[in-house]
């Protein structure tokens, strides 16, 4: 598509504010770092715990900067933008301690800024400023929007509603299709109607047994203050991709929504929090995928490269600071990593790796720095080797998250229990052709894996102090992000 | 999948569960058959590899220090040089002949000296490479990037080329290039290919230094003489050391490394104190109360030792991950063993 007007409007309108910032960070530098994630991914709880390890000294033996003293104090401080709430860190690290239960699902944006004071290696005192920002992951689904066409959208998402186990999911929403004509007069009640079946059936993918990822628009997931408005009421029609809507029609009534809302949501969203990046963390929740089935597999992979094309990725230079900030470092980290034994960490790795090889590659010939690896921000399970007959199985014990299922049995959230959630294979191309079993096609007792739920660990008061927050190489995080601008 | 591993299923045990039992690795009982046997781990938060102490001190500010020395030294060779013009422009006046010959000495100093230099630059560069392989393979044993794994392991088989016992380390080790190995487990294979046999030799070295020295010190009429051999044997098994791990230090070179050498034993020693010191009492006790000479042969031999474990870590090339660190009390144990076999 040829750069319309409007693009070129939002270029200049980005580069002046990098222009801006870049004035700034003379001064006061400054990293902002991009927490990506689809919803579920652990988008919260990461920053929660970087938060909370950094500013209440956690245990980060391979952050250099931190174990070596140098980092005298993290503080946080008001944040820059005075519309947006605040990440409501004090409540969340409150419902991981005391209440042992993970944050709720994230349903508006918010955000937080945190000051290092670091002793640079050659003794002079500096401040580093971090911007952290938490959103609804399903929002993030909308970035490919930018680039399509509302016919090219309407077909990719009908498309993908007649694959697998999404067709019955759809049933409802393509019985009323069907009776839609997008030639024939505009009409609110159809849109209203059509937009809520559509609605029902994006809801109904994200449903554990199937844990579907590419399902834009993310906003329809989670409206936050638009629920109900116009630019939220329109759903796919069955219209051909090169076609043009005669005027007055349904057709043309969905197509100006669809802009509306790539205008009013969208495109703002991306400018304020994405178009200045960095560095950026991508946390994938890989696990409820291997749960689900070989279809949400292939979904996280379609969701995950499709929202990383839209980043600007690449080495730094002063001309690219000045006008286009671009990525310079991204780390992609397969989340829950505690649900595995370690034994398994290189082998969860291999497949995050296989499932983003594509923008990592891109990435890599842009001249960014890229790593992949398994972590887990808040560790809620200990390791275990059970031995039953002949077998041992390399294991984890922890509490299931109350109505988690295994075995028939629903777990009350009060017994412990040690899992072994299936071997994951060494070569992960497996995985990818398809080759295993989830939840959305076979029974529970049938799945090739089970990873369960836990609760967050329960942790010791020592002495009236905060505990600190177990984790797995959290500390390994933040040095690839960090770490080199700490030196 | 492969044969040897099938795909286990996924299986849930409740620890309340009767036919379930939990108990730690060390107790042994005998369990009722079907009983389901939990064995909790130790906690892998100490998994990743806790950061080695940097070698050599990061350097801070400007380095005063070397520009007075090198100003010195331009001076003194502005002034020698000035020197020898004018003495042989005497020599021209007072005979051509002499002139001719003196001419002839000057070119030839010139040419010894700077090849001299160029030797010594040589190898204060040679000695840089290895400390800043041995930072970047530490640093790689933590990112675990694979591409800088690769190009460490090209340097190493470098070094190493001219060492002619490790050709088959380093045609093992060229094999293994194209296979997908992560950067950590990369470093850690080339140091248990290339840096066994050089493990080996350097831990003989040590315990051969250190028993010299240790016999020298026992049958030595005067302290003087034991202290000019102590300070003679470990220049000589730094330079040893430095040889057998690729390193060709110079006069500046050694001095350079006795530096870091003497920097890394402040560093360490400490730590090394407090895991030995009983064991160096009790020896030095029981060989002290036998003979007084004795014992003190055996202190200085376990300085020597320390010393030259010391001079092993600053000049090898690889930290040490996948091998395991020579100890104080391995060697300890060589010292006093020879001795018994020559005693």
């Amino acid at each position: 598509m040829a750069p319309s007007f409007q693009d070129i409007v939002e270029e200049a309108r980005l580069s002046a504010r990098a222009l801006l910032d870049y004035g700034e960070g003379f001064f006061n530098p400054t990293v902002r770092l991009g927490v990506t994630g689809l919803s579920r991914a652990g988008k919260t709880v990461f920053i929660t715990a970087l938060i909370h390890g950094l500013t209440r000294g956690g245990r980060f033996p391979v952050f250099e900067p931190y174990a070596s003293g140098r980092i005298a104090k993290a503080r946080l401080t008001p944040q820059p933008d005075d519309a947006v709430p605040r990440f409501a860190y004090e409540e969340h690290v409150r419902t991981l301690i005391e209440q042992r239960r993970w944050p709720s699902s994230t349903v508006d944006i918010s955000e937080l800024r945190l000051v290092i004071d670091y002793q640079r290696q050659n003794g002079a005192d500096r401040t580093l400023t971090i911007d952290i920002v938490d959103y609804p992951g399903e929002w993030l689904l909308d970035l490919p929007l930018l680039s399509k066409s509302y016919e090219q959208w309407s077909a990719e998402s009908l498309a993908l509603s007649r694959e697998g186990p999404r067709v019955k999911l759809a049933a409802p929403w393509h019985a009323h299709l069907a009776t839609l004509s997008a030639e024939g007069r505009e009409d609110e009640q159809a849109a209203l109607s059509t937009a809520k079946l559509f609605t029902d059936y994006l809801r109904a993918c994200r449903d554990d047994r199937f844990a579907m990822s590419l399902l834009p628009p993310g906003r329809f997931l989670m409206p936050g203050n638009m629920a109900g408005t116009p630019a939220l009421t329109f759903a796919p029609l069955d219209v051909a991709t090169d076609g043009t809507a005669p005027d007055g029609s349904l057709w043309a009534m969905m197509k100006r929504r669809y802009e509306a809302y790539k205008d009013v949501v969208v495109r703002p969203f991306f400018r304020d929090h994405f178009s200045r990046l960095d560095r950026q963390i991508v946390l994938v929740d890989a696990l409820s995928a291997f749960n689900a089935g070989p279809e949400a597999l292939y979904d996280l992979e379609a969701a995950l490269s499709g929202i990383l094309d839209c980043f600007r990725i690449g080495r730094s230079t002063l001309l690219s600071n000045l006008f286009r900030p671009r990525i310079d470092r991204i780390l992609f980290a397969a989340t829950k990593a505690d649900h595995l034994h370690h034994s398994s960490h290189d082998r969860l790795e291999a497949v995050l790796r296989r499932a983003v090889a594509k923008a990592a590659d891109r990435a890599e010939v842009a001249g960014a720095a890229i790593d992949v690896v398994a972590l887990s921000a808040v560790r809620a399970t200990r390791e275990a080797t059970v031995t039953r007959g002949r077998d041992k199985l390399p294991s984890i014990l922890g509490t299931p998250a109350p109505g988690e299922i295994a075995n028939g049995e629903t777990f009350d959230g009060e017994t412990e229990v040690a899992t072994f959630p299936g071997d994951l294979p060494a070569d992960p191309a497996e995985l990818f052709n398809g080759g295993f079993r989830g939840l959305s096609s076979a029974s529970s007792e049938k799945a090739d894996f089970r990873f369960l739920r836990f609760r967050p660990p329960l942790l010791e008061h020592e002495s009236g102090k905060e505990p600190t927050l177990p984790h797995i190489r959290l500390d390994r995080a933040l040095q690839f992000l960090i770490g080199d601008r700490l030196q | 999948m492969n044969e040897k591993t099938p795909h286990r299923r996924p299986a849930t045990f409740k620890l309340d569960d009767p036919g379930v039992v939990v108990m730690d690795s060390d107790e042994t009982g005998h369990l009722a058959r079907g009983t389901v046997r939990i064995t909790p781990e130790s906690d892998p938060s100490l998994l990743p590899v806790p950061i080695d102490m940097p070698l050599v001190p990061v350097r801070r500010g400007f380095r005063w220090g070397t520009l007075f020395w090198v100003a010195v030294g331009g001076l003194v060779l502005l002034g020698t040089g000035l020197g020898i013009v004018n003495l042989i422009e005497d020599l021209f006046a007072r005979n051509e002949s002499l002139g001719f010959v003196g001419l002839g000495l000057a070119m030839a100093a010139t040419l010894a000296l700077t090849v001299v230099i160029a030797r010594e630059a040589f190898g204060l560069a040679r000695l840089a490479t290895i400390e800043k392989l041995h930072l970047r393979a530490a640093e790689v044993l933590l990112s675990d990037d694979r591409e800088s794994s690769r190009a460490i392991v090209v340097d190493l088989v470098k070094l190493a080329h001219q060492n002619p016992q490790l050709a088959r380390a380093r045609a093992a080790l060229a094999g293994h290039a194209d296979d997908i190995i992560d950067g950590a487990d990369m470093i850690k294979l080339a140091e248990r290919e290339l840096m066994t046999p050089l493990d080996q030799e350097a831990r003989r070295l040590v315990s051969s230094a250190a028993q010299r020295v240790s016999i020298v010190t026992a049958v030595s009429p005067r302290a003087l003489i034991d202290v000019l051999f102590v300070f003679v044997a470990s220049l000589r098994m730094i330079r040893q050391l430095a040889l057998l791990y690729g390193g060709r230090p110079g006069t500046l070179g050694m001095v350079r490394l006795m530096r870091h050498v003497i920097g890394h034993l402040a560093i360490t020693g400490g730590m090394a104190a407090s895991d030995s010191l009983i064991q160096q009492m009790l020896g030095h006790g029981i060989a002290a109360k036998l003979s007084q000479r004795l014992g003190e042969g055996v202190l200085n031999g376990l300085l020597t030792a320390r010393l030259g474990l010391a001079a092993i870590d600053v000049t090898r090339p690889l930290p040490f991950t996948a091998l395991p660190r020579p100890a104080l009390a391995d060697l300890a144990k060589d010292l006093l063993r020879k001795k018994d076999d020559e005693g």
